[in-house]
């Protein structure tokens, strides 16, 4: 596998209905010619469609590749929010998004980088479990959530919203580290179990409403402050020199963050475990 | 492992550098397992504290479990959390035994010393000494926080939180560990002990300048060389007779000519074998420098007849092309 193992996918024509992507993972096309890639079937609610029939696919055209010449990339050009379950259970390699997604954006991906230029739709980085999300626009609600039901939300990996975020962000998230360069709605980071939640902008109502452990990270105190955290201490500079300096290739205001302007730390929710901080930078 | 021609302890020397001989012998170092952990604290001074104490009574595993040292001081930018620390490296004899020694050393000598935290420094990307076990760091310091501690990931990294009474001792889960090299040594024979440990400090102080390497004895230099066995039963080591100048006409194995006076050795345990031979060079042409006219008389070494250990520095090998050296 030299350079340039990319594929893209332009949209000829939007089908009409909605369209279940998970089929379109890097790694598994780069295996495939393309006439193969076209005759992929791919479920669309009670209907089918083959690739071939939504698709334009073209190999090796030379697209700029964001991890190297090596990681084999695919190019979806045109998708619009029909396009459901981008990026699903991704294993690796690089998957560009020119355009908006629909729905669990990236659930459950372990591995690899996806890129959205667009928006997303809900249930973004659904039970992520690692690799490296990023949705330049904005994302609908259950961002690194868990499916109804499920006991655990995001487990591993980054996730980046440049825009805003809807209602649950990080609801029962466990692992890895979500942020927002937006706002939030509302019930940010609630039930988060654990894990690094940021948001930039404004929150909702019911912010970490039963956070057991875990942080949240804000750039400025919520208009709701929840009634379940107290003032939360002193002496997490270490901790705190060692999250900033993991900020500096991430979004701003983040990454603009000092290790020496300690945050106001507040812990809780007190309602449960107890052990979740919400540090208020700047 | 390459077959060496039989131990040649009593040949004639055939090298020279500044009247100093070398001798045509080979010191035999042993496998063992090693890690380098990160001390940081809120000032330098604190984190030499917290590894002088860590590093403390570490010069033979033979009775102290482990042989540990401090490499170097690390600058904020070398550190993972920008302030001020230490490298120390440590080596034992197993997998377990470091394991060990490093939960009871960091437990008692840095999560008790101020503002310390602390981090492996094995970086498994570069490392060139293969890679060994994951040894427990935090993950069994953890429980000192009776349920107050906090684990977070930050980047693929697992830290611990662990409330103190000075705010948080943070360390990492767990610590990357190589097999390394222990025991290179040299054998410095000098006309008296003032030349002699004026020869072995310098010696030390270059070794010290080279990285992945500790001299673990007191300033780096032991005078109780030992030899393997005893008269006594149960004694498994004992003192090292053919070097001892006041057995020179005494003892049958007794390697000494009349004019040597003092004898001292300096052991060295190293990531790998290139780091060792590196050090026993710096110190070969360290203690030369002071050569026959500073009374720095012999260099030599310890082995054990090349059958125990599968290293093998050779003396003349680790001189040759050194300024001076001439056969």
């Amino acid at each position: 596998m030299s350079m340039s193992m990319s594929t893209t996918l332009r949209v000829k024509t939007a089908p009409g209905f909605r369209v279940d992507a998970a089929a379109l993972r890097p790694l598994a096309l780069a295996a495939m010619s393309a006439a193969e890639i076209e005759r992929i079937v791919l479920p669309a609610g009670n209907e089918r469609c083959r690739v071939g029939d939504v698709f334009d696919v073209r190999r090796g055209d030379g697209a700029a590749t964001l991890a190297g010449d090596d990681t084999p990339t695919l190019v979806i050009d045109g998708a619009a929010q029909w396009l459901d379950r981008v990026g699903a259970e991704m294993d690796g390699g690089c998957l560009v998004i020119h355009g908006s997604t629909g729905d669990h954006s990236g659930f459950r991906m372990s591995s690899g980088v996806l890129e959205i230029d667009g928006d997303a739709g809900h249930f973004t980085g659904c039970e992520m479990r690692g690799g490296r999300l990023t949705v330049r626009g904005n994302s609908g609600d259950f961002v690194a959530g868990a499916l109804t039901g499920d006991m655990e939300g995001m487990t591993g990996g980054t996730l980046t919203i440049h825009g805003n975020a809807g209602a649950r962000l990080a609801d029962r998230m466990r692992r890895g580290l979500v942020l927002v360069g937006g706002d939030a709605g509302d019930f940010a980071a609630s039930r988060l179990v654990a894990g690094t939640v940021g948001v930039a902008g404004e929150l909702g109502a019911h912010c970490a409403y039963g956070m057991r452990r875990g942080t949240l990270l804000l750039a400025r105190r919520p208009a709701h402050w929840p009634a379940t955290f107290t003032g939360g201490g002193q002496g997490f500079d270490v901790f705190w020199s060692l999250l900033v300096r993991s900020f500096a290739a991430e979004i701003a205001p983040f990454s603009q963050w000092r290790t020496d302007r300690l945050p106001a730390r507040y812990t809780g929710d007190l309602a449960v475990d107890g052990r979740g901080e919400i540090l208020i930078a700047g | 492992m390459p077959t060496d021609p039989p131990p040649t302890m009593n040949a004639p020397a055939t090298l020279a550098i500044n009247g100093t001989a070398i001798d045509a012998t080979f010191a035999e170092a042993f496998p063992m397992k090693a890690t380098r952990l990160l001390i940081t604290a809120h000032t330098p001074v604190w984190a030499m504290h917290a590894a002088n104490s860590l590093t403390g009574f570490a010069t033979s595993v033979i009775g102290c479990g482990c042989e540990a040292g401090i490499e170097r001081m690390l600058t904020p930018d070398e550190t993972p959390d920008g302030r001020p620390g230490v490298a120390v490296l440590l080596f034992a004899v197993s997998s377990k035994e470091l394991a060990k020694q490093i939960g009871r050393r960091v437990g008692q000598c840095v999560l008790t010393c101020p503002s310390t935290a602390v981090y492996g420094g094995i970086d498994a990307a570069t490392s060139r000494a293969p890679l060994s076990d994951r040894a427990p760091l935090g993950s069994g310091l953890r429980f000192f926080g009776d349920g107050w501690q906090i684990a977070k990931m930050i980047g693929d990294t697992r830290y611990w939180r662990v409330p103190v009474m000075d705010g948080e001792f943070v360390c990492e889960d767990t610590a990357a560990t190589v097999k390394a090299v222990g025991g290179g040594n040299l054998l410095l024979l000098a006309r008296d002990l003032d030349a002699a440990l004026a020869a072995t400090e310098a010696a030390v102080a270059a070794m010290r300048r080279l990285p992945n390497v500790i001299m673990p004895f007191p300033g780096g230099i032991v005078r109780s060389g030992s030899k393997v066995g005893s008269k006594y039963a149960g004694a498994t080591a004992s003192t090292n007779d053919a070097f001892c100048p006041s057995l020179i006409g005494l003892s049958p194995r007794s390697e000494l000519s009349a004019e040597v006076g003092c004898v001292l050795e300096i052991v060295i345990d190293g990531l790998t074998d290139a780091d060792v031979g590196a050090a026993m060079t710096a110190g070969i042409a360290a203690a030369c420098e002071f050569g026959r006219a500073g009374g720095m008389l012999r260099i030599s070494a310890g082995n054990y007849g090349g059958k125990l250990g599968p290293y093998h520095f050779h003396l003349h090998e680790l001189a040759a092309g050194l300024d001076g050296s001439r056969a």
